[in-house]
């Protein structure tokens, strides 16, 4: 059975008044049903880019997909390079975003919000779609759901802001939930309630989920798989005990040393990551990550590394991987 | 919502009195006299003229007196038209003015949230860039040149067409009243484009709209349903200012386009020191805007469900 998403070769740019940034260079992946896939990376490395290419959410111009594909189901989303994404966004994929504050419109209230999603794909009466709405609420675990569907945003905490979003994006029942951040904006105890929702409406619906995030607790808690992203590309991609226990990329190592345990040695020092990633307006034509990496070699700077193959879905664009590597790489990767 | 309609009410007839005390004692700190006249007067005459209008009093009791009859709904007799109440003056010639304001102010609102939008959809293409070069022009170009203006088109239209579609000046009939209505209203129209223009981009770019698209809604429907409505809040917030902005301007208008409003009487009356008339016409303009105001923030209450009225 193929995958229920695909992605091949995906390139984004972007025309700005500095010239061309080339925002996506070249991210494959696949989703399988049921799954859920991270997405990390710092800042700017084209996490966000990459997900609202395939929902066709990114503004073309100043935009541009300049090649590679996107199968949903095995159907082609992204034609003649640009996306017709009316039959995904919504009923194929459901989206929730970083801020539930300002995702929602502050003069509707939030059962028509709800409701509006299902009248257009599903050409429900206004009334069948608000008492859908209403069930779609509860579902999320708000109390007095009848009540709440009649109130507007204003009235709502930032977690049930974010809950109401999930009921917003699961009006449909997308086969793919994307969540962008989900809980970047909440506090603690609210992140962790969003997340269990998430689970467990996964596990009732049998969604896919694609979680964006650069918070590392929060793919260990959720992923089944990892795509670690830097400068644009996919630099390692695997299991999550791939990604955390058997790293294959300097950068991963990086953002595992920059990241907070809850070890014994709790004395242990943060070391972030040196410097700052590439310039996307001129890519550099070697390994996006050299200019950063303790373990630089002359090839990085101008071969472009390709993806070595290191387990049956572990992969990562390092060139310590190479057989002709004079160091080991299992020195840098296994301390 | 009662209570905060009360208490905005309340504290309407505050600022009425405060306005009504100020162009009182700002009008007698002026020198000169509204029974100054061309021909000398013998000064027996003189005092009796006084005495009969009160002016022999001392300001403070000229003051109370005429507070007095105000509460009253007296405004007085004017000192320079024969024969006439202030009250009658405002009775006929306020009727012109509202018609005029209102259809201005129609007119401004209409055409600012439509050429708003349309500039906003049209970002950066010929056609915004075109709407935002005349929304330059109608800020700057002060109204007296636009009537002018308009006088002259509406003349040229006469002539292109044989007979008079629009009378150049005077009032009566709609064919009067559409292009003093056009003037008056373009340089809030303009003000309220560009206020329109920013606020529909602004709100373009915003989560709720990404969040709106993100959930398949076609972009007709994004765009009635989530923009436009969000949009208009700020241009609904401007109105009331706006409506002071397009009365004041009405006395140009009115002056050029020869309308019998009531702009005429108000800047005649402050010419001739006509203390009756000026108190009687600034007094109503106040309290009309006052309440414009009051009316344009419930309004708002309606439409925005954040604001609260308490």
């Amino acid at each position: 059975m193929s995958a229920l998403l695909e992605v091949d070769d995906l390139r984004v740019e972007f025309d700005t008044y500095g010239g061309t940034v080339q925002a996506v260079r070249g991210v494959s992946f696949e989703l399988d049903r049921g799954q859920t896939l991270a997405i990390v990376g710092e800042s700017g490395c084209g996490k966000s880019v990459t997900v609202q290419s395939i929902m066709g959410l990114i503004p073309m111009p100043p935009g541009r997909i300049t090649s590679g594909s996107a199968r949903l189901d095995g159907k082609d989303v992204i034609d003649d390079k640009r996306i017709d994404g009316k039959d995904i966004r919504g009923r194929l994929v459901g989206m929730i975003f970083q801020d539930p504050m300002s995702s929602l419109n502050p003069t509707m209230t939030i059962g028509e919000q709800i409701a509006e999603t299902l009248q257009v794909h599903r050409g429900y009466s206004h009334k069948r779609a608000l008492a859908r709405a209403i069930e779609l609420i509860d579902m999320t675990r708000i109390p007095e759901a009848a009540k709440r569907a009649r109130q507007y945003p204003f009235e709502f905490s930032g977690g049930m802001l974010q809950r109401s979003m999930i009921a917003m994006s699961l009006a449909c029942e997308p086969s793919i939930l994307i969540a962008d951040e989900p809980t970047t904006a909440l506090d603690v105890t609210i992140q962790a309630q969003i997340l269990d929702l998430m689970r467990e409406l996964q596990r009732d619906n049998g969604m896919a989920i694609i979680l964006i995030t650069h918070d590392l607790g929060v793919v260990a808690r959720m992923a089944d798989e990892v795509l670690v992203m830097y400068a644009g590309e996919v630099v390692e991609r695997g299991s999550v005990d791939d990604v955390f226990y058997r790293s294959a990329h300097p950068y991963t190592l990086g953002l595992r040393a920059a990241m907070p345990s809850n070890r014994d040695d709790a004395a242990q020092e943060l070391t972030p990551i040196d410097g700052s990633p590439p310039d996307l307006f001129a890519p550099p034509a070697g390994c996006g990550y050299f200019a950063r990496c303790p373990h630089a070699m002359r090839a990085c700077e101008t071969e472009h590394p390709r993806a070595f193959e290191l387990g049956e879905q572990h992969r990562a664009r390092c060139w310590l991987h190479h057989e002709d590597c004079d160091v080991a790489a299992d020195e840098v990767f296994r301390k | 919502m009662v209570a905060y309609t009360v208490k905005r009410l309340l504290q309407g007839v505050i600022t009425v009195w405060f306005i009504a005390t100020a162009t009182f004692f700002g009008m007698h700190a002026v020198p000169g006299d509204p029974l100054a006249a061309d021909k000398e007067v013998p000064p027996e005459i003189w005092a009796n003229l006084q005495a009969r209008y009160g002016l022999d009093k001392p300001v403070p009791e000229q003051y109370v007196i005429y507070l007095s009859n105000m509460l009253k709904g007296d405004f007085g007799i004017s000192y320079t038209q024969q024969n006439r109440e202030v009250n009658d003056i405002i009775a006929e010639h306020f009727k012109v003015s509202a018609t005029l304001g209102i259809l201005a102010i129609v007119f401004a609102a209409f055409g600012g949230i439509l050429w708003g939008a349309l500039t906003a959809l049209y970002r950066n293409r010929a056609p915004d860039i075109v709407i935002v070069f005349l929304v330059i022009l109608g800020i700057s170009v002060p109204s007296f040149v636009f009537a002018a203006l308009g006088q002259l088109g509406v003349v040229n239209i006469n002539n292109a067409l044989g007979f008079t579609l629009f009378p150049v000046a005077g009032w009566g009939t709609v064919q009067h009243m559409i292009v003093p209505s056009m003037v008056l209203g373009l340089g809030t129209m303009a003000f309220l484009t560009r206020l329109m223009r920013s606020s529909m981009l602004e709100i373009a770019n915003s989560d709720f709209i990404r969040t709106a698209r993100s959930k398949g809604l076609p972009a007709t429907r994004v765009f009635r349903k989530h923009q436009l409505r969000n949009a208009i809040l700020p241009v609904v917030t401007v109105l009331g200012p706006s409506i002071a902005a397009i009365t004041t301007g009405g006395f140009v208008v009115e002056m050029v386009f020869a309308i019998p409003g009531l702009g005429r009487y108000f800047v005649q009356a402050v010419q001739q020191l006509d203390y009756t008339v000026i108190m009687g016409t600034t007094v109503f303009y106040g309290a009309f805007l006052v309440f414009m105001v009051i009316l344009v923030d419930l309004v708002y209450g309606l439409i925005d469900p954040r604001v609260r009225l308490e």
